[in-house]
């Protein structure tokens, strides 16, 4: 039997975990553990839970969101992520082509040919 | 750091390794990586929790160098590549070329990702003008002493500097001359 490579599919995870911050953040603004717990909770997206912080810190750089801090009841303050005009628009071009791209690919996968 | 007290010893431990992995990034960005992974362990810690309960935390953030690695993406300019074996370059020898060959290494050194700002502050002031300053110190020193002769009288030897000088001056040139060139290795270690 021939194993993937764990190359694709770290490769494919690279690409599209930062779609999957970016969907997280959709509708509320949401501190950095928060984050990181919700997508380590699905299944294979996250290894390791500690390099999250580092895309936060790019998706941020890129414009893509923006934080505040925030007083936690439990605490020191949170800084807080939410999507920037920006990110929300490059949510929705990415769920577009998601859609098609996992169509086309689902489609293959299960008949062997195009639909 | 004041809260790593209130941290399980272990998390408090695994902080510390993030913290000196980042040593290598710019300030503000290892500031907030540290910040962040801190935050995380105050919430998925607490100071009484059995090891194993931390240490299946920490196994699951991963290894402070994978983290540190991912906060630095290939990027051009971001590693060891020509922009940074040109500053080095010019940071020791551009001095030659009428000083601002070192100048354009200060530009080169600054502008890089690939040192963080203490490097950086090394680079540019050890020493100055690179190996160009060294023998601009021995011209300096070396002339003091003048003998003049001419026909019918004997040789005449104005007093050179006396011999508290001449050490001061030897040890100034090995300064300039160890200087830049400890500067360039550390650089070229550094960069990354």
């Amino acid at each position: 039997m021939v194993a993937i490579g764990d190359g694709v599919i770290s490769q494919l995870r690279r690409g599209v975990l930062e779609f999957c911050v970016l969907a997280l953040l959709r509708d509320d603004e949401r501190y950095g553990f928060e984050i990181v717990r919700a997508l380590s909770q699905a299944d294979g997206l996250v290894t390791t839970e500690g390099t999250l912080y580092p895309l936060l810190a790019r998706l941020r750089k890129e414009g893509v969101v923006e934080t505040t801090w925030r007083e936690s009841t439990s605490g020191p303050p949170r800084r807080y992520y939410r999507l920037t005009p920006a990110g929300r628009s490059l949510l929705t071009a990415f769920t577009g082509e998601w859609v098609r791209f996992r169509d086309s690919v689902d489609g293959l996968l299960e008949t062997g040919a195009l639909k | 750091m004041t809260t790593t007290t209130t941290l399980h010893p272990l998390a408090a431990d695994y902080l510390d390794r993030v913290d000196r992995a980042a040593r290598r990034l710019p300030r503000t960005e290892r500031r907030e990586l540290v910040e962040e992974i801190s935050a995380h362990l105050h919430e998925a810690t607490s100071l009484d929790m059995p090891d194993a309960e931390a240490l299946t935390v920490l196994d699951r953030l991963g290894d402070p160098e994978d983290i540190v690695e991912a906060q630095q993406p290939d990027e051009p300019g971001g590693r060891r590549g020509v922009h940074e074996w040109a500053a080095i370059f010019l940071l020791l020898l551009g001095g030659f070329i009428f000083a601002f060959g070192w100048i354009a290494g200060v530009i080169l050194l600054w502008s890089s990702r690939a040192w963080n700002t203490r490097d950086k502050l090394i680079g540019t002031l050890i020493v100055p003008g690179g190996l160009a300053t060294a023998f601009v110190v021995a011209l300096l020193t070396g002339t003091k002493r003048k003998c003049t002769s001419g026909p019918g009288h004997p040789t005449i030897c104005t007093p050179g500097p006396g011999t508290a000088h001449q050490i001061i001056a030897i040890g100034l040139f090995g300064l300039c001359v160890i200087g830049p060139i400890f500067t360039s290795l550390y650089l070229a270690r550094r960069a990354r």
